[in-house]
Formats: structure tokens, sequence, C-alpha cells
């Protein structure tokens, strides 16, 4: 039997995490103002939050800059001349005009359009234009207001607490640990979609934390790709919690049948529906079985992030709270850099694949929101196998309440 | 004689005006402006060369592909735009029951190759 090793009709929500409930969840959390403003307070601005790979500023001056109003600011991702990556609020000194306009760039200096005065790469104030009119003026209290900026794998995480309560590395925990070792930073040919989304951003995350929803919504595109004989529902095969975070394994059908297109985009390339691929390049917890039904990891990084991998690629889904009914969504897929005609036509169909799908995820978002705005339903019915769901609404809550009890400090916000 | 692509593809040359296009933006519009019919014979036509066009530009290097070699990558990528509209969709150049299109934005999308 193909499946020994897990159990596809498992009732994950009742045999494994009965401390998650069984009752429907409130959908509350995605229509309330009062709640999207405690996520923001409690949540946003006190965790982790992924912000951009370290290839994306590979040499000292590069920059990004995230505009993120679920943390109240924008914020600048610089790597300084020591190799070092820091954050900094974008937010000038002088009358708070904002630093970096563009949304990447490189620079020695960063100098603001107002009045001209300039910053180096760790935020120091070194250029004040006729300074000695400022009276008792000492450049060194006037620098960039900086926010934590830590690495895991390449990928650059900011949190906009003075003091975060804990690292990086603890953060991510054992998540972190399983999903160590993958070669992200080999695949840097990255295709990638974006949009505002007029809804909730759990609504966005949750569409895309089940596989509950493939067969109908994704019928027409992935027809018996994921689902087949032996796992007609597409179930899940494993399912882990960590601490916030959480994870899935998604199988393919064995017996899927290419398109004819896929058929030939599966002979020159990599794709994320073909599973012939080196399953090796797993890091060990991944499919610790090397089963060749393994289709793709699922993790969700509380709160915002969606990281996917598989042999070959790996992907993510970013969903940024905007206001109770606005978020914005970013799909990116990354490949190792294509080598030849070949492998870049694979990639070309699979973004296209991938593309299809998002749109197909997207679909029902909207609508999804304008019924829940209305409260005719006012609960969300899950079942077994939309366990991660029940998880992200629980820890959301969790964190709310702990928050409630140890009120944010207001340290970041006080002159320096 | 100058012909638009390498010499054993030549019955694709009445697809190159349309198809071969330099972005994935530009191969994304002319896709959702097509009909059907229009989508289903360039699909058709591409398919039974495709494996032969792949293999031919693999003999290539990608970065400097000659005019004719590199206008029928494009022609493959634009395959890679249609492929599954109509193997999926009959043909049709939208996908059914899916967000509005337009407001996808594409990063990189206007990026030639």
């Amino acid at each position: 039997m193909a499946s020994a090793v897990f159990d596809l009709n498992r009732r994950w929500s009742s045999q494994d995490f009965p401390e998650l409930g069984a009752a429907p969840v409130p959908t509350e959390p995605c229509i309330s103002t009062e709640y999207f403003e405690l996520e923001k307070n409690r949540v946003f601005q006190r965790v982790w939050l992924y912000v951009g790979r370290e290839e994306e500023i590979k040499k000292p001056g590069d920059y990004i800059v995230r505009d993120l109003p679920a943390m109240n600011t924008s914020l600048i991702i610089v790597r300084g001349s020591d190799g070092v990556v820091r954050s900094f609020h974008n937010i000038c000194s002088h009358r708070g005009n904002k630093l970096a306009w563009d949304k990447c760039g490189s620079c020695r200096s960063f100098s603001c359009k107002f009045h001209s005065w300039t910053y180096d790469l760790k935020g120091a104030l070194i250029g004040v234009p006729d300074e000695k009119m400022f009276a008792d003026f000492r450049r060194s209290e006037h620098g960039l207001v900086p926010v934590a900026a830590q690495t895991w794998e390449g990928f650059i995480f900011v949190n906009a607490d003075p003091k975060p309560a804990q690292t990086l590395g603890e953060y991510l925990g054992d998540l972190g640990r399983r999903l160590a070792g993958f070669p992200y930073a080999e695949m840097t040919a990255t295709y990638a979609y974006e949009t505002e989304l007029k809804c909730n951003w759990k609504v966005a995350l949750d569409a895309f934390s089940e596989a509950y929803h493939v067969n109908t919504v994704h019928g027409r595109s992935y027809p018996e790709t994921f689902t087949g004989k032996n796992n007609k529902q597409c179930h899940l095969p494993e399912v882990r919690l960590y601490g916030p975070h959480r994870s899935a394994v998604i199988y393919g059908n064995p017996n899927h049948q290419p398109s004819p297109a896929a058929a030939v985009a599966y002979l020159f390339g990599e794709s994320v529906t073909k599973r012939t691929s080196n399953l090796d390049e797993l890091p060990p917890q991944v499919n610790p079985t090397r089963s060749p039904e393994f289709a793709f990891d699922l993790n969700v990084i509380f709160p915002n992030l969606i990281l996917h991998i598989l042999p070959g690629t790996w992907f993510t889904h970013q969903f940024w709270p905007i206001s109770v009914d606005r978020t914005l969504w970013e799909g990116r897929a990354y490949w190792r850099p294509a080598k030849n005609a070949g492998e870049r036509f694979a990639q070309e169909f699979n973004n296209c694949v991938l593309r299809n799908a998002w749109l197909e995820d997207t679909g029902t978002m909207e609508a999804t929101q304008q019924a829940l705005s209305s409260q005719v339903k006012t609960h969300f019915v899950l079942q077994e196998q939309e366990v991660l769901i029940r998880h992200s609404y629980k820890v959301l809550e969790d964190y709310v309440q702990f928050y409630h009890r140890s009120p944010p400090s207001k340290a970041h916000r006080k002159v320096r | 004689m100058n012909h638009k692509l390498p010499d054993t593809f030549q019955a694709l040359e009445k697809f190159v005006d349309d198809w071969a296009l330099a972005t994935q933006n530009e191969r994304q519009r002319r896709r959702a402006a097509c009909t059907p019919d229009e989508l289903l014979k360039f699909y058709n036509a591409m398919l039974p060369r495709l494996e032969k066009a792949l293999s031919y530009l693999n003999g290539l290097k990608l970065g400097s592909l000659p005019d004719p070699a590199r206008r029928l990558l494009y022609l493959t990528l634009s395959f890679a735009e249609v492929a599954m509209f109509a193997e999926c969709y009959e043909g049709k150049p939208q996908v059914p029951n899916s967000f509005e299109e337009t407001r996808f934005v594409a990063v990189g999308g206007d990026r030639v190759g």
C-alpha cells in the first residue's frame, strides 16, 4: 500500500489537536475594526515579520523599502558596509519626511529630499546643512530609529518591538529547524504577482491554508493532479503545529497523467506538479520517508507568511493587512536561474500554472468578505482537514489576549 | 532570403507577428485578447513542434540567441502562456470563476525574455 506511513483519513482536529476545539469559529475577527487594531498592536507590532530575501540586497548599500500599514510605518532594509543587514523606520529625524522613496536601490548614504539631512548605512546622522543654526544640537541624538532585523536561511525578518521577546531563531523554533537546509539561495529566478484584495488578511490566508478546496476551485486547472483514486478529497498526510506556526504536507496523485504541454515542460525542467525530481533536496524532516507521492510542504509562519517547498522550487504567499477589509497579497515562486531555453520554458509554463491557480484562489475572497460583513452568518464551519485554520484563529486570539494583560511598550515612540 | 525563424521552423512563421512577444505582460495581454479559435490554432501548431524547438534552442546560448532563434523562444513562451487555456478551458482566454486578471500585477512582467 502506497500510503502506509501516513493515514489519509486521519481526523486531524479531533484525534490530534482536540485542544483547538470543535465548535464553529467566529467570523468577527475578519470584520471588526476593533479586532483589526488589536491585531496590529499586539501581533504585527510584536512578532517577527518576513520582509525580503538577502539576495535582494546582495551588496553593501543595497536596500529595499517596505511600506507596512500593519506596523504603522515604512521601513528601510539595508546592507551595511560591514555586510550586516539592518532596518530603520523610513523617517527623517528632522521633520518626519519619508527618507527613501524608491522600492529598492543602492546608495552610500540616505539623503532626505526635504532639507538634505543625510544618514549613513548604519543610520547615523552624518550631514546637516546649516547645522550651526540648530541650538544645542548633537547629531548622535538624531540618527534613524532602528528596527530589529535578523535573518534565517537568507530570509530577512523585522520586529517592530524595540525589545523583541524572542530572537528570530527562538521564534521560528522547531519549524525553523524543519525547514533549514533547503537550497533557497540557489533558487533566485523569481516570478511574482501581487494585488490588493478587498478582504481581511485572514480570509486570504485561510483560503491557502487547506486542501479541501482543491477539487472545487482547481478542478479544471489541476485535473487529478493532487486527487486520485487513493485520495479523492486531497486529505493531508501530515499536519504539525509548531507553537504559533503550522505545517501540512500535500500529496500528489501517483497516477497523474500530465497534459501534453506539462509533459514537455517535465522533459526540460522542474515543475510544481512533477514528482520525479530529487527528493533528497528536501530537509530531513520534510517528507522523511522520501515518499514519491509528496507534492509539497505547506508551512504557515505566523502571522502572515506561507512558505511552500518542494524539490526544485519554493514559493510563498504573504498577506499584508492594510485595513480590516483590505490586504496586499504577494505570491512569489523561485527557481534556479534557467541555464537554457528548455528550463526557461518550463519556468514560464509553471509561472502560468501557478498564476492561474492563484487567480482561482483569490477569486472567492472579495465575495466572502462582503458576505461576512453582512453578518448573516457569524461563524465558519470547519471540518477535520481544515485544522490549520482552526489553529490560526486560536493563536491569534491567544496573542490578542496575552498582550491584553501586558500592554505594548511605547519606548520606540520616544525621541532618541 | 531573411527568414523570421530558424530554417526548420518555417511552418510557424505566420504566428511570429502575433505571438513572438518579448515580455510576459505582452504575452499575457495577447492571450487575454484573443479568440478561442486563434488561441487553439496557435496551440495546435506549436504543440507538435515544441519539443524539437526547445531541443534546437538548447543547443544555443540562452543569453545570446540570434534573432530568428530568439523569436522561436518567444513563441515557446507564448505557448506556455496559452497552454492551460487550450488544455483546461476549451480555448477560452480567461480562467473561469477567477479573480479579475487585470488587477494581478506581474512584478517583473516587463522583463525582456
